[in-house]
């Protein structure tokens, strides 16, 4: 009997436990909205995705500190993976939630933001202020208009790189058939070979892209047409199976984002890595890197046609039921201005949009912004298809050459896949 | 005297009737605030599901936001680009000069005329100024009574027509110098004013049909019928185990029967979270040690194949489900009567006949019911597969599917679809069961 009691006092005190250890948040939360009213300064959340680099902590720093007494931004994280947070966001903004005032935006999101009514479109802010919209490149413009009317401001672009270990090799390949018998030769220097991110997510895409595009094929044409079905398509998706199916990729390749592939660079396991600009910046930081001062950067290597680079950055967005749109502008203004995009570059390792700051020489100390051929690059970069339902497209895509890459399926079935279903699936959002 | 004893006892008898008839509606009153609650809490959002999944919603397509059975304006939408497209070609009119001039001269033509139709529409009419008074606040309409108004079939029709030739005659305008950036602008917003023209989106099973063909559908289906069926028949042998062992009398018992819920009483989103760093190809210790003791070839399979991947969520599954199990499995075995096993020692009965003959028929019902919580729960895994691929690897569950298409693709219209095949799904299952169980517990045959 006693120990029955026993028994079911610990069952009481566990799910008791388990109860608290859910609600422990929401008081938190509760708690810092009562400190709002409290507070004088109007409170504005900005949220982005993980940051190992620490530059948009110094970004809100900077700006609080200009606007001490009168707006204070509170800064929150959400998860690296962008297809999650894309979901954290559209859950929030589609319950007209108030939970974020500006946040960062992937340049893939916009064109369905947009259409779906999250965001404040800028162009009164930006006439009103005389922002030269001709100041930044070209692309994220673009990417950020959306019928007509402008929905966010670039922050940083980015595109897929090669970085290499100039210790262990010497010079960067030509094409990925050279990157291939470069990585099988390091084998015994370093653990890996080459690391990219193969998992099923964003970034597969991102990879995959580019394989494709220096294969000669393309997922999208200019009218927003399917034409994935190509012997390029073919020829690249082979080559890349090639590479993550080798012998000096990491066993698990196939549950690899950023964060992984970036963390075995940075600790010296791999000879090379596709990766986002930022992977210098960490390369060079002596407090989490072991190959400070080891580490060259290269374009991607070249396939039968061309070298291609996956045009990717983020912008930065108004939440359109934010309570205080001019204090959210003034920190957009700010982030994506000369003075908060130099911190960008300098800290963060990111390259910025405004074409003027890879003249300052504070930006030039990386040898990649420094290097013309790198801003030339980017303009060369290949953007993903642009569409409202771009979501689903970079799913089905996700779905099939994963399964490609585990030898579910043959390169020929992968490519059909695709095609029907992305065909499809643009016919009905017509 | 007789006659009196008869019509006293026809008044008791009518008495009596009346008293049930009461106490009857009395009954019902008492349990009229559950059936409230039932009806509230389980069978409105079933019927809500099975609504939706009746029409093409798309939380991110600005006409088929919410669910329309007739056709509507967006009078928010409409109203927000209005006057930037009356402005926009009035301004190009006066900048071009030629044949455009006539082009855009005959667009702003086209324009005006769809307005006025489309502002004579009754209820645009009498919405139009309080809606206005918002939108040049610059504030978002939120009460959805006011930012719709119905309008009639002709009246869409024309206009959805008229703003797509307005778009398509100017943006086949080329032109360099002042009035292009006007004409693009027009060209852009009347794509605005056409979307906030509102079509019904109703499709009857539309969605359902489109489940029927899709391959991915069907693979998650099965994936989770798979999964289901595999992690809870090796819970349920591991349970019996386990519920046998601790229904033993040994030191320290309390503590074991304690100890072995913690698996349980771990979230599954921090046992999966954990599990993912112990089976990881890399730095994973459990992965590590297998392949050194070459249970597997390479420590990268568990995460990273479609058989590791299968393999991982079903054992991680069944490490945190058997104590469940074990525990419902527990309470069954301590309600059978010990005399029976006394009784049957004494007719020199063996362990094992003692198991078939006694225990197992008593747990049945037990077993049933712990089969139908654990299947009913195993169908809807989510969070396991969520963490663990990401429904990658052929993983996927019809859960995490459904997860997809509402929030990643806000195809709210195909994920209610989901939703109630889910719903179909497991209401079959549970008939089942119950089927089983009735006939068992009451004996019927």
């Amino acid at each position: 009997m006693k120990g029955k009691k026993f028994f079911s006092m610990v069952l009481c005190f566990i799910l008791a436990l388990s109860l608290f250890s859910g609600c422990g948040k929401k008081e938190d939360e509760t708690a810092s909205q009562g400190q709002k009213k409290e507070e004088e300064p109007v409170k504005i959340v900005y949220a982005r995705g993980k940051d190992t680099t620490g530059a948009n902590q110094k970004i809100v720093e900077k700006f609080n500190e200009l606007h001490k007494g009168k707006i204070e931004v509170e800064y929150v994280e959400m998860p690296s993976d962008t297809g999650q947070s894309h979901d954290q966001y559209v859950t929030v903004f589609q319950a007209k939630g108030t939970d974020y005032d500006v946040f960062d935006a992937d340049v893939i999101w916009p064109a369905e933001f947009a259409q779906a009514g999250y965001v404040l479109p800028l162009d009164k802010f930006v006439e009103r202020d005389g922002i030269n919209l001709k100041d930044y490149m070209d692309g994220p413009i673009k990417s950020l208009t959306f019928k007509g009317q402008l929905w966010g401001m670039p922050k940083f672009i980015d595109a897929g790189m090669l970085f290499y270990r100039k210790d262990i090799i010497d010079k960067a390949p030509e094409t990925w058939e050279d990157l291939y018998n470069a990585a099988a030769a390091t084998k015994g220097k370093t653990e890996f070979g080459y690391v990219g991110q193969a998992k099923q997510y964003e970034g597969l895409v991102c990879n995959a892209n580019e394989f494709i595009s220096a294969y000669g094929g393309q997922v999208v044409d200019g009218d927003g047409n399917i034409t994935i079905d190509s012997d390029g398509t073919r020829k690249g998706l082979e080559m890349m199976k090639k590479i993550f199916t080798s012998k000096f990729v990491p066993n698990n390749i196939t549950t690899f984002t950023e964060p992984e592939s970036c963390t075995a660079f940075i600790e010296g396991k791999s000879a090379f890595i596709r990766n986002w600009p930022y992977q210098w910046a960490m390369a060079q930081d002596a407090s989490q890197s072991k190959i400070v001062d080891k580490a060259a950067v290269a374009p991607l290597p070249k396939g039968s046609v061309r070298a291609s680079a996956t045009l990717g950055g983020w912008v930065t967005m108004i939440n359109k039921y934010s309570k205080h749109p001019e204090e959210a502008w003034e920190f957009v203004k700010f982030m994506c201005g000369p003075e908060g995009q130099k911190i960008t570059a300098t800290v963060g390792g990111s390259a910025p949009t405004l074409t003027s700051l890879y003249e300052d020489e504070e930006v030039k100390k990386n040898p990649l912004f420094a290097d013309k051929n790198f801003v030339a690059g980017l303009s060369a970069a290949v953007p993903r298809p642009v569409s409202p339902i771009y979501p689903k497209l970079s799913n089905i895509m996700q779905e099939e050459i994963s399964k490609y890459l585990l030898g579910q399926q043959d390169v020929n079935a992968t490519v059909k896949n695709m095609d029907s279903r992305m065909k499809q699936a643009v016919n009905e959002a017509k | 005297m007789k006659a009196e004893l008869e019509v006293k006892n026809e008044v008791k008898y009518k008495n009596k009737k009346k008293n049930t008839l009461s106490e009857q509606r009395r009954a019902y009153l008492m349990i009229a605030p559950s059936i409230i609650i039932i009806v509230v809490v389980a069978l409105y959002p079933v019927f809500k599901s099975f609504w939706y999944s009746l029409f093409d919603l798309r939380l991110n397509h600005p006409t088929k936001d919410s669910t329309h059975l007739n056709y509507k304006i967006d009078l928010e939408r409409y109203f927000n680009n209005y006057d930037l497209v009356s402005g926009a070609l009035k301004r190009a009119v006066s900048e071009t000069t030629g044949e455009t001039k006539d082009k855009v001269m005959e667009a702003n033509k086209k324009f005006l005329d769809i307005s006025n139709t489309i502002l004579s529409e009754k209820e645009v009419a009498s919405k139009e100024k309080k809606v206005r008074e918002i939108v040049f606040k610059f504030q978002p309409v939120e009460n959805d009574k006011l930012k719709f108004a119905k309008i009639s079939k002709s009246t869409a029709e024309n206009a959805i027509q008229t703003y797509s030739d307005i778009m398509n005659s100017l943006s086949s305008l080329t032109i360099e110098g002042d009035g292009k950036k006007d004409i693009e602008k027009a060209a852009g917003l009347s794509e605005e004013l056409r979307d906030s023209i509102i079509k019904p989106n109703f499709v009857g099973f539309g969605n359902y049909k489109y489940y029927a063909k899709d391959k991915s559908f069907w693979s998650s289906l099965g994936n989770t019928f798979y999964f289901t069926l595999i992690s809870v028949a090796i819970e349920l042998t591991l349970g019996i185990l386990v519920a046998m062992i601790m229904n033993k009398t040994f030191k320290g018992r309390g503590v074991v029967r304690a100890a072995i819920l913690i698996p349980w009483a771990i979230p599954t989103v921090v046992s999966a979270k954990m599990w993912k760093f112990l089976l990881d190809g890399q730095f994973g210790i459990v992965a590590h040690l297998l392949q050194k003791f070459h249970l597997v070839n390479d420590a990268g399979w568990f995460l990273s194949t479609h058989s590791g991947a299968a393999f991982s969520i079903i054992s991680i599954d069944v490490w945190k489900t058997t104590p469940y199990m074990a525990l419902m499995l527990l309470a069954g075995l301590q309600s059978i009567d010990t005399t029976l096993y006394e009784a049957s020692a004494v007719d020199g009965a063996t362990k094992p006949q003692q198991f078939f003959k006694i225990t197992l028929p008593l747990l049945k019902p037990t077993i049933l019911v712990s089969l139908l919580f654990r299947t009913l729960d195993a169908f809807r895994m989510f969070d396991l597969v969520f963490v663990l691929t990401g429904g990658g690897k052929g993983t996927e569950t019809i859960s995490t599917y459904a997860y997809k298409t509402m929030f990643a693709q806000m195809e709210f219209g195909r994920g209610s679809t989901l939703s109630v095949i889910v719903f179909i799904c497991v209401a079959l299952i549970s008939i089942a069961y119950i089927k089983i169980l009735d006939t068992d517990i009451t004996g019927k045959r």
